[in-house]
């Protein structure tokens, strides 16, 4: 079952090609990594599909749907949830705050259910809480305990990153989408972090798109690898085709010179 | 000794003191005794800033993570030494004006009169007098300069006695009558005929004071604990001694109007309206973070539309008009309506305003504040509210036949009022819709890309800020009866965003006392009254270096603003936060030098 497909995207920044005409596609349960050199337009396909930007041209559907046009806001409650390239968390908000604002689109008590604080609300209100407790347990006891009540600016580089999946998680997403989640992290923390994408598919079957640099975790999470460079679609197969293909080998290490001549 | 630093902060705090001349504190402070016959305001409006002066070199000082203390006696002389800097300072402009000639200096600054040339003076020819201000700023620089250096079981209770008598002697206005009321002879400690404290009244209280002081220093751990620890640990439930605090806060609550009489409720009166407005500005600046300057269009959609659905009738030449509009609504029918018309102008307000943020947002709501006051005078809403010449007649909000325009049982509306306000308040704040604002105040982008609908949300937050400002307005009418466009000005919403910020942004606790500095201060000291805008300006200004998470503030907000010092002491190591914050504000911080 297709859960995303992104048909001829094309997007421009004042006449600067990002995208131009990119075919993308992800079936359920995949775990599919886009990867390309700086500038390929990566993090723009993200911020297409998760409607901060709108696309010049072309389709994107979820499960079918085109969700062109939709706010940030109301393609979250759809099901995709992302993380960014540099940690962008609520820094004086505790850990627990964080998470539970993950779930915010997952309720829906309103303002006299709230000053009233009626039953409903009282019960919903503990889920929040529970369900944003289960995702930032997924990361074990990294974000647990007493860390639970710590505003988020004072948690380490590595757990900030922690925190923004687990955020992510606590929306309840059925396509999720990593944009560098392995960045300037220690190789023990980056091999951790592998094996944890593959749980969120295993254990919590979710979708996962994810935008990496360290071929090491690429290799070890993907079932299907897409290369992008200057905004288009180069390759796209397993790890081991990606890997050996012209185009991708010459998109990160140049054309041989013999070639060009 | 740093010769140049003490020269500066002399200086400085010696133009303060020829400042205060020139507005006029001085003289019309002149007759305020606080203590005894000698001890007056208008004398320590004099030595104030030499003392302050004295206190800024004497205290210690944090350079490079390490604070260094003077000894006392340096401290003392430092402190000497800047006092008659100051002192000299102001010694010069007592000469200079006497041979200029007062009347001249009058002709630009009226305050500059011959009777304050004579108090300043104490009659004698000004070249004595000046010896006498340097010799008494020195003194005063003296004292200063060596209290922060005094051992802290000494410095701790010197400090609360002076305060404890100071604070006493402002409040002439106020225990004496509380005092009669509970019929306890005060003779002993007010005078009747100077009106301050007298001096074995003063005597009892600095020991009181002291007392109470020592006390805090050997047992204030115990008692903390007993206050805040929870019955049970871990439970969120009020122990029994929290219980009991918060009855006793409540009953002081209930029985002050009763204490102080109608002159100090009045002004207790109009301390609960501006705690409704900060409390509802409060959801818009302090919980969503939108920055709204024209916040007085709330103030003015309450007042006038309580007004109208009541039948206040419209002020004409020759007295009372009909009303504008014939609903003739009860207090307590119109008030709902009034909140909902004021939701649905903050809808309005809002709409206009979701793609600014910032300066922009902030510049925009002050437009659109101004309008306000321009649309109440224009002649095209005139057969509705009145023009300039507003509307009187508003009703009372009675209840039964029990009215409230005492101003004893005004206050207890106004209780009522803030209690429902603070509620809605605190619910909303720890509610989803709560954690959503503080989620967009923090990064409205990733708000909105975290499923917080940032469009709703804002509308919210005006349209909640809206109503509950609107109750402001709304108990403004009832208390003051009439309206005119002159009570809907822009200094309006200066003054609410003042309460907010000086109380702590974001606090329900901060806003009333916010709203008690601001509002209930100036009008309790009535010779303060005209000076109200400088002491605003003053203590936002103080509050903002020296306190700049608010006089009670919220948790988060608090920590965005020491972010940086925390990072801070994580590299100095075992230097407490406070020498950070300090260091900051000394003058060679901010590098004036």
């Amino acid at each position: 079952m297709r859960v995303l497909e992104v048909v001829n995207v094309r997007k421009s920044f004042g006449g600067l090609a990002a995208l131009g005409g990119l075919d993308l596609h992800v079936d359920e349960g995949e775990i599919l990594s886009v990867i390309g050199p700086n500038g390929a337009g990566k993090s723009t396909v993200f911020n297409l599909i998760t409607g901060i930007y709108e696309p010049d041209d072309g389709d994107i559907r979820y499960f079918g749907e085109s969700i062109v046009g939709l706010r940030p806001n109301q393609i979250v409650k759809l099901g995709i949830a992302r993380t960014f390239q540099n940690v962008r968390l609520f820094p004086n908000m505790t850990v627990l705050e964080n998470a539970k604002v993950g779930q915010h689109c997952r309720s829906k008590g309103g303002v006299f259910g709230s000053i009233l604080r009626s039953g409903s609300v009282r019960a919903e209100e503990e889920r929040i809480r529970e369900r944003a407790k289960e995702a930032l347990a997924f990361f074990g006891s990294r974000l647990a305990g007493y860390r639970l009540e710590q505003p988020s600016f004072s948690l380490s580089y590595a757990n900030r990153r922690r925190l923004e999946m687990a955020r992510a998680l606590a929306t309840t997403p059925r396509l999720l989408l990593l944009d560098e989640p392995t960045a300037g992290m220690n190789p023990r923390e980056t091999l951790e972090l592998r094996d944890r994408i593959v749980q969120m598919r295993d254990r919590l079957g979710v979708t996962v798109i994810v935008i990496e640099h360290d071929m090491r975790v690429v290799k070890g999470v993907s079932d299907r690898v897409v290369a992008c460079d200057y905004g288009r679609k180069i390759a796209d197969g397993t790890y081991d085709e990606v890997a050996a293909h012209e185009r991708v080998i010459e998109a990160y290490l140049g054309r041989r010179h013999e070639d060009t001549a | 000794m740093d010769v140049r630093r003490l020269v500066r902060v002399g200086a400085i705090c010696g133009a303060v003191t020829v400042y205060f001349a020139l507005v006029g504190l001085t003289d019309r402070f002149a007759k305020l005794a606080l203590v005894g016959s000698s001890v007056t305001m208008g004398r320590l409006v004099l030595v104030i800033a030499p003392l302050i002066a004295g206190y800024a070199v004497g205290r210690p000082r944090t350079r490079s993570g390490t604070t260094v203390s003077l000894p006392i006696r340096d401290a003392v002389v430092h402190g000497l030494v800047a006092g008659a800097i100051a002192g000299a300072v102001f010694a010069l402009f007592v000469i200079f004006v006497d041979a200029f000639g007062v009347e001249r200096v009058r002709g630009v600054f009226i305050n500059v009169s011959p009777a304050m040339m004579e108090y300043v003076t104490f009659g004698q020819t000004a070249v004595v007098a000046a010896l006498i201000l340097t010799a008494a700023s020195a003194v005063a620089g003296g004292l200063g300069g060596g209290y922060p250096v005094l051992p802290v079981t000494l410095r701790k209770p010197t400090g609360s006695a002076v305060l404890a008598v100071f604070a006493l002697g402002f409040l002439q206005r106020i225990v004496p009558i509380a005092l009669d009321q509970l019929n306890v002879e005060r003779d002993w400690l007010y005078s009747r005929r100077l009106g301050g404290l007298t001096w074995a009244g003063a005597v009892v209280v600095a020991a009181i004071a002291a007392s109470l002081s020592i006390l805090k220093q050997r047992k204030g751990d115990r008692i903390r604990e007993l206050v805040r620890a929870p019955s049970v640990e871990g439970s969120t439930r009020p122990s029994g001694t929290q219980i009991v605090v918060a009855l006793v806060l409540l009953g002081l609550v209930l029985v002050t109007p009763l204490l102080v009489g109608s002159v100090i409720s009045n002004v207790l009166g109009f301390v609960l309206i501006f705690a409704l407005l900060g409390l509802g500005l409060n959801i818009v600046v302090g919980y969503a973070g939108l920055l709204d300057l024209g916040y007085v269009f709330f103030f003015a959609v309450g007042a006038y539309s309580l007004a109208l659905l009541t039948g206040a009738s419209l002020n004409t030449f020759t007295g009372s008009g009909p009303p504008a509009v014939s609903a003739d609504l009860n207090f307590w029918v119109a008030v709902p309506i009034v909140m909902l018309i004021a939701a649905g102008a903050g809808v309005l307000i809002g709409a206009p305003v979701l793609r600014l943020r910032g300066d922009y947002l902030a510049l925009v709501t002050l437009g659109l504040g101004e309008m306000v006051t321009v649309l109440l005078r224009s002649p095209w809403l005139e057969p509705l509210v009145g023009g300039p010449s507003g509307m009187r007649g508003v009703t009372d909000a009675a209840i039964g036949g029990f009215g409230f325009q005492d101003p004893v049982h005004f206050y207890y509306l106004g209780i009522a009022f803030v209690a429902f306000a603070a509620f809605i308040s605190w619910r909303l704040a720890s509610s989803r819709i709560g954690r959503a604002w503080t989620a967009m105040r923090e990064d409205e982008q990733i708000a909105d890309a975290m499923g917080v609908s940032t469009t709703r949300y804002k509308l919210l937050a005006f349209a909640m800020g809206g109503a509950i400002g609107s109750l402001g307005g709304a108990l403004f009418a009832v208390k003051i009866g009439s309206l005119t466009p002159a009570s809907f000005e822009l200094l309006v919403s200066i003054q609410v965003l003042g309460i907010v910020i000086l109380g702590g942004i974001g606090s329900i606790p901060g806003v009333i006392v916010g709203s008690l500095v601001l509002v209930g201060l100036p009008g309790l000291l009535r010779e303060f009254e005209e000076y109200r805008l400088l002491a605003y300006g003053a203590a936002i200004v103080a509050v903002m270096l020296l306190r700049p998470q608010g006089l009670v503030p919220n948790v988060r907000r608090s920590r965005e603003l020491h972010e940086e010092d925390e990072a801070q002491d994580k590299w100095a190591g075992d230097v407490p936060r406070d020498e950070h914050v300090a260091a900051g504000i000394s003058p060679e911080g901010t590098g004036a030098g």
